[in-house]
């Protein structure tokens, strides 16, 4: 598990004067979802295009499968699939023509691994339809039977459930955990949604401004971070009950916030019941990117 | 997508690539290797020229028989082809090689030409209009005209066009010939009179030239324009005008014979 | 390298372009044929005849009388010199400069079209056959495949070559069929005369040859294919510069249509020569018109135009390889 697929160390990007990534390092390891988490502007799609070769960095180095992008583009790129913002693809040849079209890109895949992909995606009836009938969420699919196509150790998704219906999103998130899980490939996704990446992703980078933040696994950087919204009746004896066994905010709508932890919030719940409080809500509330943003970056706010 | 099809198309694609490459490298190589210099031999054999139904009208000579002055284009010829035209029923077809400014000693030159000795040959019917530069070059030679000159430039003239007639003779015995004789424009200016007797004696002498050939007839104009020669004159004072073209043609249809 | 060409055939195929090409070229052809069809009938009715020797010997005729008119330019009535010298030189030798028939249709056709319609076709592939996929983002997908980026290109380089030779055999083959059907598909060996050549004095005919319509249509085609191979290189090299189709195409048409305004005028601006659009009508060299500037020879011509496709193709490669893709 610990094999190490794509590497990057001390990437920097400048355009003009600007330094737009300021020295990105992180590594990548087989099987696992790997999160990049940032606010639009935050550098994300440039470290991205960097990591598929369409833009050359300043300076730093990438590896792919233990190969050096700059110095063995050819060899480095065999071990990665990608899908960079929308799978803009050929609107006017059919799916299995794309598919054919970046085959014969790839040295020895042929029909057997394109009907193969076809197949794991999904889109074996209308595969020999032109891609400008398909539906965004078909797009999507064929996107990734593209980048399947090599057999990638490395998989770069930008923005994966962009644009797609929730249940589009849902499906596709089952699809990359099977494809992480089962298959063994390590999948980088970007994302700016929080949620998203808490659903899928084992560890995750949070970029801001053009440098991590913070890497760590997503149960690390979350968990202690989720809170629970109680409302009761009567508000000052629950309070003081709950003051009695932990820290608690008050906001001014009424509500009270305080940690989340799945044992202790039951027993709190216990406590205010017994003291004849009546619970009337209890609510567990996600952390939001800016309230993470915000502890992290000591108050800076998102660009 | 047939495989199949982008092949052929490829294939087709390279072999056209191919062929053209050939054709621009030989397009160089023509265009700077060696020069073989294999210039085709001249093929001044007369062609015997398929004689087709209908009439065939040659005219030569200078600006007059283009129509300069006319400007409904016509001139003398155009308008000369209309009533014969009208007289007849039989195709028409005029081969005007009038040139504006020519003289004899061009003509002379033009006449020997194998395509022109080829139209003359088809000829039924050929009208001449010729003189005019010669005597009056365009007009200048009209203040220091001196009569030995005069004389001189006649001579030529005439020779010139003995050389003419005779050279249409032997390509053409059977076609009737109109040699259109001068007018003097100058008549109404202070050298007028002047000018007109050397134009007489110079129509005269053009009249028994070609009295000396069978079929060529003299066709005066002298006396068309002597009365009211402003009347029939373009604004350049030297051609004629429609008038003028008009009363030339009319002429010379009355001496068409069916 | 064959599998990327294939692929850019493919998509060349597919966006059927090709087939929209052919179909304005046969239209083309079409309305040019009758034209052709009426001015022959028009002459015939004017002169009462259709033996082109006596048309010859009319447009000779009506050349002197141009060249004697007091109000012409002396470079008009140089050129119509020229043109009558040769005219005459046909008639003494007794070939017929346009031998009726599809075959010397196409010779026009391909003379009158080798400035501007024939680039203009050539434009409307080229430009668009690198500007499209960015304009489609497929881009992204092409150039993150384990091939070299001068690769990719490179085969899109020699697509491009073989669409270029396919629309010039178009031009040739609906040219040919559709005037046949008007003039008769007869005319392949007759003669025709080149090696004619302009120098001060006028026409010199010392190193005019004689050989077959067929040789001579060989050639001008492959004049005709270099032209448009630069041409579609400079578009080429928009292309690769410009991420927008339409804008690539504006500034190529621009530039044909200036070196076309630009050959009738610029006798005096010696130095407009070293442009590439004034450059095209290498045909010209072949049949004996004068060049648009004094002292222009096939040599130079061609070599002006190497220059602009060598530069073309350099700055195309150069900077398809480092330009980064956002």
């Amino acid at each position: 598990m610990e094999k190490i697929t794509l590497s990057v160390h001390n990437l920097k990007k400048v355009i003009g004067k600007k330094e737009i990534i300021k020295g990105i390092s992180f590594d990548l390891k087989e099987g696992e979802v790997f999160g990049f988490l940032g606010p639009n502007g935050a550098g994300k799609t440039t470290t991205i295009r960097m990591l598929v070769g369409l833009i050359k960095p300043t300076s730093g180095r990438i590896q792919i499968g233990g190969y050096n992008i700059t110095e063995n583009f050819e060899e480095a790129m065999k071990h990665l699939g990608c899908i960079v913002e929308n799978p803009e693809l050929y609107p006017y040849l059919s799916g299995y023509d794309n598919l054919l079209h970046f085959a014969n890109m790839l040295d020895g895949i042929g029909k057997e691994r394109i009907k193969e992909v076809t197949e794991l995606v999904g889109l074996k009836d209308r595969i020999h339809d032109r891609v400008k009938t398909y539906s965004l969420g078909m797009r999507q699919r064929l996107g990734i039977a593209q980048a399947l196509l090599g057999r990638p150790k490395v998989l770069i998704l930008d923005e994966p459930t962009n644009g797609l219906d929730p249940a589009g999103i849902r499906e596709m998130r089952e699809f990359i955990r099977f494809l992480a899980e089962e298959e063994g490939l390590s999948v980088l996704v970007s994302s700016h949604l929080l949620s998203e990446i808490q659903l899928l992703c084992d560890r995750v980078a949070i970029i801001s401004r053009g440098t991590v933040i913070k890497i760590d696994s997503v149960h690390n950087l979350l968990s202690n971070r989720e809170r629970v919204v109680w409302r009761f009746h009567p508000i000052e004896e629950g309070k003081r009950v709950l003051r009695s066994v932990t820290a608690i905010d008050e906001r001014e709508d009424g509500f009270i916030t305080t940690e989340y932890d799945e044992i202790k919030t039951a027993e709190w719940n216990k406590l205010l019941v017994e003291a004849g409080v009546s619970v009337t809500e209890m609510n567990r509330k996600m952390p939001v990117l800016e309230d993470l943003f915000l502890e992290l970056t000591g108050g800076d706010s998102i660009e | 997508m047939n495989k199949n099809v982008i092949r052929s198309v490829t294939m087709v694609s390279v072999f056209f690539c191919l062929l053209w490459l050939v054709g621009l490298g030989w397009a160089v190589a023509e265009y700077y290797g060696g020069k073989p210099e294999k210039i085709p031999e001249k093929t001044k054999i007369e062609k015997k020229a398929e004689k087709k139904d209908g009439l065939h009208i040659v005219a030569i000579g200078d600006s007059l028989t283009r129509g300069t002055g006319d400007e409904t284009g016509k001139g003398y010829v155009g308008v000369l082809m209309d009533e014969i035209k009208e007289k007849t029923k039989q195709d028409v077809q005029l081969t005007n090689l009038g040139i504006s400014g020519q003289r004899s000693d061009q003509l002379k030159e033009q006449i020997q030409q194998t395509e022109v000795k080829r139209q003359i040959q088809t000829a039924d019917m050929i009208l001449v209009t010729m003189g005019g530069n010669d005597l009056f070059r365009g007009g200048q030679g009209l203040l220091e005209f001196k009569e030995e000159d005069i004389a001189e430039i006649e001579k030529k003239f005439l020779d010139n066009m003995n050389f003419i007639f005779q050279q249409i003779r032997t390509s053409n015995p059977k076609a009737n010939v109109f040699f259109i004789g001068l007018y003097n424009p100058f008549s109404d200016l202070e050298e007028g009179k002047e000018m007109s007797k050397v134009v007489r004696h110079w129509n005269y002498q053009s009249a028994e030239l070609s009295a000396a050939f069978p079929k060529i007839v003299f066709v005066p104009t002298f006396d068309l324009f002597e009365l009211k020669v402003n009347d029939y004159l373009y604004t350049d004072k030297f051609h004629p005008n429609k008038k003028g073209y008009r009363l030339i043609a009319e002429r010379v249809a009355s001496l068409l014979t069916w | 390298m064959n599998k990327l060409i294939q692929n850019e055939m493919m998509k060349l195929i597919a966006k059927k372009r090709l087939i929209v090409i052919a179909i304005i070229i046969g239209i083309l052809v079409a309305m040019f044929t009758y034209a052709q069809f009426k001015e022959v009938e028009r002459q015939r009715e004017k002169l009462g005849t259709d033996d082109w020797r006596t048309m010859i010997q009319q447009t000779i005729i009506d050349q002197q009388n141009r060249i004697s008119s007091a109000r012409i330019s002396d470079e008009w009535k140089q050129q119509l010199q020229i043109a009558l010298q040769q005219n005459q030189y046909y008639l003494d030798h007794d070939i017929n400069p346009s031998e009726p028939g599809a075959p010397t249709f196409m010779r026009i056709f391909l003379e009158n079209s080798i400035e501007l319609f024939i680039p203009l076709m050539v434009m409307v592939i080229a430009s668009d056959i690198v500007s499209s996929e960015h304009s489609q983002g497929s881009i992204k997908l092409l150039l993150t495949r384990p091939v070299k980026r001068w690769k990719v290109l490179l085969s899109k380089y020699i697509t491009l070559a073989f669409a270029i030779s396919l629309i010039v055999a178009i031009a040739g083959i609906l040219s040919y069929g559709i005037s046949g059907l008007v003039f008769g598909y007869k005319g392949w060996g007759a003669p025709v005369l080149t090696g004619f050549s302009v120098t001060d004095a006028g026409l010199d005919t010392a190193g005019v040859k004689l050989i077959n319509q067929w040789q001579f249509l060989l050639m001008d085609f492959g004049l005709v294919w270099f032209v448009a191979i630069v041409v579609g290189t400079l578009s080429f090299m928009l292309s690769v510069l410009i991420r927008s189709t339409a804008a690539g195409m504006g500034v190529m048409l621009a530039a044909l249509i200036s070196g076309a305004i630009l050959s009738n005028m610029v006798s005096s601006w010696e130095s407009a020569k070293y442009f590439f659009m004034v450059n095209l009508k290498l045909t010209n060299y072949m049949n004996g018109n004068p060049p648009p500037i004094e002292g222009m020879t096939l040599s130079f011509s061609m070599l002006v135009l190497l220059v602009w496709w060598a530069i073309g193709l350099f700055v195309s490669f150069l900077v398809f390889t480092k330009k980064d893709v956002y």
